[in-house]
């Protein structure tokens, strides 16, 4: 035994002396984040930002990417490894396991890093209220994506719609109808409204701009119910379902793939979309990229759409933030402060200009007019030697971005017109933003059975939108869903909702 | 004492002389039983090591505690699984699906080995053999994607049927097409490949017993009413028998490619629960206390089915 003891001691001395004589060697993070650049693979020798980082902070990341398309399965699958990489990027903040790993300690407690302004500036200047969303029983233990929340929007060609006469802003819902009219006479193989079969963003936009609530609603007594209980809903659902009659929609539409989605618009097959907004700039710079005479705006981003009663309420695509930054136990207690630090830095100016932008004359470039330059508008062979570098180096490192210091990522480009417009109506559709109450809260019966819920609700407005169901079996699939654990559902969260409020 | 217990006692004979004898064996044919080992070691550290896992089912799994340091709930996710109103309906989506494909996809190797077998011309048919494996190498998601090109809405049999019947059939968009084409795939991509096994039981029939037919002047169809399907009963039997262990599987990567907002309610069998729960929620323990459900049906199913061989006099599984 005494033997045995020594031993052990002898190790743990050794141990020592080597972290003691490594103490200028960088700590290596690892960190599991979703890649979207599949085409070109991440360079991690040799990689100057990452050198750059590293430089700035003393962390030197080791990544490891998992396809975005399904970053929820192998998150999962991850989470069931005992050995978790150091930093993870949660997208779904409230899924059921990683709730219930935080409860039994898979990650650090970072209340009162959060909290602290004096070591931890960047951090605490977060929303307490986004930090409140995402804490489990409490407690925060993670930091924030931070995400504009008015994204959601409705975008269209208004050279298209000039030609089929509609030449005026789109500023109530009468307009919208009026432009969605003109759109479905344009041709007959065109349709008005681009959806596809990911339908959720369409009727939720829609629904909402009627008045009603974002999944969940507070009705006047402040009890919790669901969205398609709301008068509204159904006034959404039917604008579509008329649209749909007139031919203004793709009768196939829910057995297109998401992958098509932006091909639609491009081979011009329909000419309006409800979506994230800033997608009506990207398919601007597409067409401006691609197609020959294309100079001037044709994606108008529509503004605050006013209903019959003046009143305004906007989709906001999301609750202000996409996911967290979770920090696992495989982070040592002592290398806590350093991560932590790190973390901090990732919040501050240079941080998230390093996330977002990389370094300079690396993967991106100054102008003489003291903007950064925009490689979409370079010659073919510059952009795309250009491009690949920031697709080698920078790849996805922004989806590690939190930026709940709210700095703006510096040096700014000049701003394309439709860039501007995005920018723009993010401070304008801001006020108007309905957010969904029971966001922070948790039912069980949503846990058990959520998954198999709510395709309920969603397939039975898609049917309805085509026609195939009319409003009697709209309303027995509402009851189907209300008996098969909605109900329940709701109670729960209305429980949680008093008790919150209390 | 039941008569099988008395054979088997007559042929190993009792408690220490079994033991005493098999050591004898072991000693005597040693390199025969080393050759047994991998195998051995395989089946113990790949299936019978991990089935100790299972006891996640009756555990609140947190992958971060270890499954000796998880909560222990007993029964809590069967009972949550039947309190949801609607497992029946995944229930009974499984079960359709499955009677589906033993009335319709089960024989199709069977009659297509028959075929094979009646072909004169030995290469022709050697060429055909390996033309019907190909599709068994092609993946699900290839084959859903060809799927949606000939029987999506701008596709050519979409088309083709439009014309012919003045109406279009949504082949892709409709939960009573749904299970048609699951099947109609599997028919596809499977049967050529069934009829290996069957194949190999027709290659043990007797020629002779061809002539003899023959002399007797037995034509083609008596041949094979009376020669050809009694030599291969039995090796249908056991395919059967085994078909009934995966009577609740219905995969769930074929169904969730095929599955949109229209048709989806004919695809929510156990195996998508197990799928949704599971990977999609992150909740171990529930699609494992599913998952043990279905094999303790599947289990059943195989012991019945083979219990009913026997009765029917067939030689069955084991």
């Amino acid at each position: 035994m005494k033997k045995l003891v020594s031993v052990l001691l002898a190790l743990l001395l050794a141990l020592g002396m080597m972290s003691f004589a490594s103490a200028d060697e960088p700590l290596v993070v690892t960190v599991l984040l979703p890649e979207f650049t599949m085409d070109v693979d991440f360079v991690a020798e040799n990689n100057p930002i990452l050198d750059a980082i590293e430089e700035a902070t003393g962390v030197r990341l080791q990544i490891t990417w998992a396809p975005n398309e399904n970053y929820g399965d192998i998150l999962n699958t991850t989470m069931a490894d005992k050995d978790l990489p150091m930093l993870i990027a949660a997208t779904d903040a409230r899924s059921p396991l990683i709730m219930n790993s935080a409860r039994a300690g898979a990650f650090w407690d970072l209340t009162d890093y959060v909290s602290d302004a004096e070591n931890y500036p960047n951090l605490a200047l977060g929303d307490s209220q986004i930090y409140n969303n995402i804490s489990v029983d409490g407690r925060v233990y993670g930091i924030y994506r931070t995400r504009n929340y008015p994204r959601g929007g409705a975008y269209y060609r208004s050279d298209i719609a000039k030609e089929v006469g509609f030449d005026k802003e789109v500023k109530t819902l009468d307009d919208l109808t009026e432009l969605a009219e003109a759109l479905a006479k344009y041709s007959d193989d065109t349709y008005a409204l681009n959806i596809c079969s990911y339908t959720a963003g369409t009727i939720s936009f829609i629904t909402v701009a009627y008045g009603a609530p974002n999944n969940w609603g507070v009705d006047e007594n402040g009890n919790i119910y669901p969205a398609h209980l709301s008068p509204a809903y159904l006034e959404g659902l039917n604008w579509l379902r008329h649209l749909y009659e007139i031919g203004g929609i793709d009768p196939n539409f829910a057995q297109i793939s998401t992958n098509d989605w932006n091909d639609i618009e491009r081979t011009n097959k329909a000419f309006m979309r409800f979506d994230c907004l800033d997608n009506a700039y990207r398919q601007q710079e597409w067409f401006e990229n691609n197609v020959e005479g294309v100079t001037e705006t044709i994606f108008a981003q529509v503004g605050p759409l006013a209903k019959a009663d003046g009143s305004i309420t906007i989709w906001p695509q999301n609750p202000g933030f996409s996911g967290e930054i979770l920090v696992t136990k495989s982070v040592k207690a002592e290398d806590m402060e350093k991560v932590m630090k790190f973390l901090d830095w990732c919040n501050s100016d240079a941080g998230i200009s390093m996330l977002n932008l990389g370094v300079e004359n690396v993967t991106y470039w100054m102008g003489d007019d003291g903007y950064r330059i925009d490689i979409s508008k370079l010659p073919e062979e510059e952009y795309n030697e250009k491009s690949n570098a920031g697709k080698q180096f920078l790849h996805d490192l922004n989806q590690l971005n939190m930026g709940v210091s709210y700095h703006a990522v510096e040096p700014a480009m000049k701003l394309s017109e439709s860039r501007q417009r995005f920018a723009d109506l993010n401070v304008e559709l801001a006020p108007y933003a309905v957010l969904d109450p029971c966001y922070p809260l948790v039912s069980q019966t949503n846990i058990d059975y959520g998954a198999q819920l709510s395709p309920i609700i969603s397939d039975a407005a898609v049917q309805y939108i085509a026609g195939i169901i009319d409003e009697a079996g709209l309303r027995a699939a509402w009851a189907d869903w209300a008996a098969q654990g909605g109900d329940a559902m709701t109670q729960e969260y209305n429980e949680a909702y008093h008790a919150a409020q209390q | 004492m039941t008569t099988k217990a008395i054979e088997r006692r007559a042929i190993h004979g009792t408690g220490k002389q079994y033991w005493r004898r098999l050591g004898n064996e072991v000693r005597r044919d040693k390199w025969l039983y080393f050759l047994l080992l991998p195998g051995l070691i395989y089946f113990i550290v790949f299936k019978y090591l991990p089935m100790f896992g299972i006891v996640i089912a009756f555990e609140n799994y947190v992958p971060f505690s270890g499954v000796l340091g998880s909560e222990w709930v007993g029964l809590k996710w069967f009972n949550s699984f039947f309190r949801f109103p609607a497992w029946l309906t995944y229930l009974k989506n499984t079960l359709i699906l499955s009677l589906m494909n033993i009335v319709f996809f089960f024989p199709a190797p069977i009659i297509l080995a028959l075929l094979l077998n009646e072909m004169r011309k030995l290469r022709y048919k050697k060429l055909l053999q390996t033309f019907l494996y190909v599709p068994h190498f092609i993946s699900i998601v290839i084959v859903v994607s060809i799927t949606f090109v000939m029987f999506g809405p701008s596709g050519i049999v979409y088309k083709a049927t439009q014309n012919l019947l003045g109406h279009a059939i949504n082949y892709m968009g409709s939960p009573d097409t749904f299970r048609w084409m699951i099947i109609g795939q599997t028919i596809w991509k499977e049967t050529g490949w069934g009829t290996i096994i069957f194949l190999a039981a027709l290659t043990n029939v007797d020629t002779q017993l061809y002539e003899a037919a023959m002399v007797d002047g037995a034509g083609r169809l008596r041949r094979l009413w009376h020669i050809t399907l009694p030599a291969i009963r039995s090796t249908i039997v056991l395919m059967l028998i085994l078909r009934m262990g995966s009577m609740l599987d219905t995969g769930y990567d074929h169904l969730i490619l095929m599955a949109n907002p229209l048709n989806r309610s004919a695809s929510q069998t156990l195996d998508v629960f197990v799928y949704q729960q599971g990977i999609q929620q992150g909740q171990f323990s529930y699609a494992s206390a599913i998952g043990l459900m279905k094999s303790i049906v599947s289990v059943t199913l195989v012991l019945g089915s083979n219990k009913i061989a026997h009765l029917l006099g067939e030689q069955g599984l084991y």
